[in-house]
């Protein structure tokens, strides 16, 4: 009998697998007392991977504890948390998304440990503001905003204004600081055949415009009915009305371009980097990108101007998973965190600290940002994002806003068409 | 690229002009006809349409982030750019994640192969009563969304303790192969020149000889062609590798590829760098195997 080639190669590729690869069986598990097991998913260049790594380093200094770090990807931790949580695999300390669907519902099932004594301890509540505690606390149902603690953030986030400094003097145009002196700012881009906005309808960044513009005419409680359930939203009142009715008006007069309804994020992103589009209303989480990619123009931040409210939240956080094994550990890890010295880390390398002092952040432009960011805390503005309310409004919402930029659908059909989803979702949750 | 697309078109150029001999009647000596060329050109149109996103990766991988931000995904690198493939390289330790995908891939394309033999030799050629329902019973395993198969197995992994285990990922993906193994095998077992089974067992050759001697032999192109199969399916496989290899050395270069997608953000160079070291394996693996694939994945007739 002869030996078949194909069969005898991947035979001998697969034991010289097995050689190479020696016992790499199951790693983990079963845990020292002194070692932390953390996992996070922010790559060692970003402003909270160069921060969490100087605070592995001072834990490992001051505790004498072992930090075995394990880089995860966001989609991994997003898809598996549940499983791993409920094994003997789960780490002591993890990063995890803030929301109803995640960190909400695994602190129902009691995966995630209670945190209301440490969180007391440690004084954590005194430094972060109000509306970042909202995505940290969980009732018992796993909706946020009121219950106990199950989760720490230790960055932030929220959306603004970028524009290219450049462009503006070019035009001779100054920062606005009403919307009426912005859409002038608009329409002389738009006289000089220029679209001013870099949008995007196929992702986040119009449905974010568009909440944005409802916030304008919004207070704390309209925020409130519509994130937290707390009443119930008019999807024909003036706020939801203005913002829709803005879209449209701004798409005919030209300061969004109607290709915007096939655009995404990156695209949009990328119209602004290159200089084709003055104006990019999005994330902070874009800043550090603008900072290294950036070199042909001058650019700056301002908040959108004539709103008391931004979209924004408390960023991703740090949670304790119910059968973590050095649970006292991971809540010291947290502390490290929250120190001035390590938030200031991730301030000047163009993240948003949630508890920095001011006078420590050096870098001007990460300055600006932070600025920014503590206006909007200090005046309670903190506004959530469009999407957050039901699993499936993200797609929703965008959908509607690419109908009203292509034309197929008039404002109020697409008003009227995004409130009977919203309310149907609701509806599930709420029950 | 080019290697597989001339192999394809002469395969294709072959089976057009095969039923000349046929019918030597009808015009023999004629060349191509219009039709042939139409086909040629749909075949070659549909050659590029394939390679296009393979393209747009080894164009996006050589350039810089400053370079994709000015001219877009469509433009030639204006200078060669290595940074994203080693960034790629060393974050996620890129010659762990190959060892291990060789292992899990490799044990899994034999292992299923063998098993899948052994399955149809049962049902297609010792033609078990009831077979039709239990090759329908066996290909639910390939049939089903693995999404629903998900949850039930991690339970099941988690009790014998295999879970984060390579060894839970092999063992799923060698009964969800040689399910489907087990049915192509087993028809073309069934349909296996009686005459030669019955000379072996008139010689006196057991049904263990049966099957290594005569059986084997004989198949083999069709095993060949679905080792190659199973070892690249398995290779791209997400979702379980995902959920079962929860440490980070024993992941697969699939999974390790998600490292770079972030919250909100993408980077586009950098993930182009690492769709083509990890498309890199399987394109050499397939190149190496390929003229074992165009022989035909029902071959096996007698000789």
């Amino acid at each position: 009998m002869k030996h078949t080639r194909i069969v005898g190669a991947a035979a001998t590729i697969a034991t010289a697998a097995l050689v190479l690869s020696g016992c790499s069986g199951s790693g983990g598990g079963g845990g020292d007392d002194d070692t932390l097991r953390l996992w996070h998913y922010e790559s060692d260049t970003s402003a909270m991977g160069i921060a969490w790594a100087e605070a592995i380093k001072v834990f490992e200094e001051e505790t004498g504890a072992k930090v075995e770090f394990e880089e995860k990807s966001f989609e991994q931790i997003r898809s598996t948390a549940s499983q791993v949580l409920n094994s003997d695999e789960a780490p002591d300390l993890l990063e995890y998304n803030k929301g109803n669907a995640t960190a909400g519902l695994l602190s129902s099932q009691g995966l995630l440990s209670n945190l209301d004594e440490v969180v007391a301890d440690h004084g954590w509540d005194d430094q972060l503001s109000p509306s970042l505690q909202t995505t940290a606390k969980y009732d018992e149902n796993g909706i946020m905003g009121s219950g106990s603690w199950y989760g720490v953030p230790n960055y932030g986030e929220f959306v603004e204004v970028y524009y290219n400094k450049d462009a503006f003097a070019a035009a001779g145009l100054e920062v606005p600081t009403t919307l009426d002196e912005f859409e002038d700012v608009l329409q002389a881009f738009a006289d000089q055949g220029v679209t001013p906005l870099s949008e995007s309808a196929a992702e986040y960044p119009l449905g974010q415009l568009w909440y944005q513009l409802a916030l304008s005419k919004a207070d704390r409680s309209f925020v409130d009915d519509y994130q937290l359930y707390t009443g119930d939203v008019d999807w024909e009142g003036d706020e939801i009305s203005y913002a829709t009715e803005t879209i449209k008006d701004w798409t005919d007069k030209g300061y969004i371009s109607t290709d915007a309804s096939g655009l995404k994020a990156e695209d949009a992103g990328v119209s602004f980097i290159n200089g084709d589009a003055p104006i990019f209303f999005s994330g902070s989480w874009w800043h550090n990108r603008f900072s290294t990619e950036i070199d042909g123009f001058e650019w700056g931040t301002f908040l959108f101007p004539g709103a008391e409210m931004s979209p924004g939240s408390a960023g991703n956080m740090w949670v304790i998973p119910e059968r973590a094994q050095n649970k006292e550990l991971a809540a010291e890890f947290i502390d490290i965190t929250m120190r001035p010295e390590i938030q200031a880390l991730i301030g000047n390398n163009g993240g948003v600290p949630v508890a920095a002092d001011p006078a420590d952040i050096t870098d001007e432009k990460s300055a600006e940002l932070i600025a920014n960011f503590n206006a909007l805390t200090d005046r309670d503005g903190i506004a959530f994002y469009p999407d957050w309310p039901t699993p499936t409004f993200y797609d929703e919402l965008n959908a509607g806003l690419q109908e009203l930029v292509n034309g197929t659908k008039s404002p109020a059909e697409v008003q009227q068409q995004l409130g009977e989803q919203y309310q149907a979702g609701v509806d599930d949750i709420v029950g | 690229m080019s290697a597989v697309l001339d192999e394809a078109t002469a395969t294709l150029d072959a089976s057009v002009e095969e039923p000349k001999p046929a019918r030597p009647g009808r015009g023999g000596s004629r060349r191509k006809t219009a039709g042939d060329w139409i086909v040629l050109l749909v075949a070659i149109l549909l050659g590029l349409l394939i390679a296009v996103p393979f393209l747009l990766i080894l164009v996006n991988s050589f350039k810089s982030p400053a370079d994709y931000n000015t001219s877009g995904p469509l433009t030639l690198p204006t200078s060669l750019y290595f940074d994203g493939i080693t960034a790629f390289w060393e974050r996620v330790d890129f010659p762990q994640k190959l060892g291990n995908s060789v292992f899990i891939s490799g044990l899994v394309a034999v292992f299923a192969v063998l098993l899948s033999m052994l399955n149809a030799f049962a049902l297609g050629i010792g033609r078990v009563k009831g077979r039709l329902w239990i090759v329908v019973v066996i290909l639910l395993a390939n049939m089903l969304p693995q999404e629903v198969l998900l949850y039930p197995l991690y339970f099941m992994f988690k009790e014998v303790g295999l879970y984060d285990s390579q060894w839970a990922v092999i063992i799923i993906f060698t009964v969800i192969q040689s399910a489907f193994g087990t049915y192509l095998l087993a028809s073309v077992y069934g349909t296996f020149p009686k005459e030669l089974l019955e000379a072996a067992s008139l010689d006196g050759a057991s049904r263990w000889q049966i099957l290594w001697r005569v059986v084997y032999p004989i198949s083999r192109p069709t095993l060949s062609v679905l080792l190659i199969f199973f070892f690249i399916w398995t290779w791209n496989e997400f979702l379980i590798p995902l959920t079962f290899l929860v440490s980070n050395d024993t992941q697969t270069v699939p999974v390790a590829i998600t490292v770079l997608q972030g919250d909100r953000l993408m980077d586009v160079t950098t993930t182009s760098a690492s769709a083509l070291l990890g498309l890199i394996p399987t394109l050499v693996f397939f190149l190496i195997f390929q003229r074992t694939l165009t022989r035909g994945i029902t071959a096996g007739a007698v000789k």
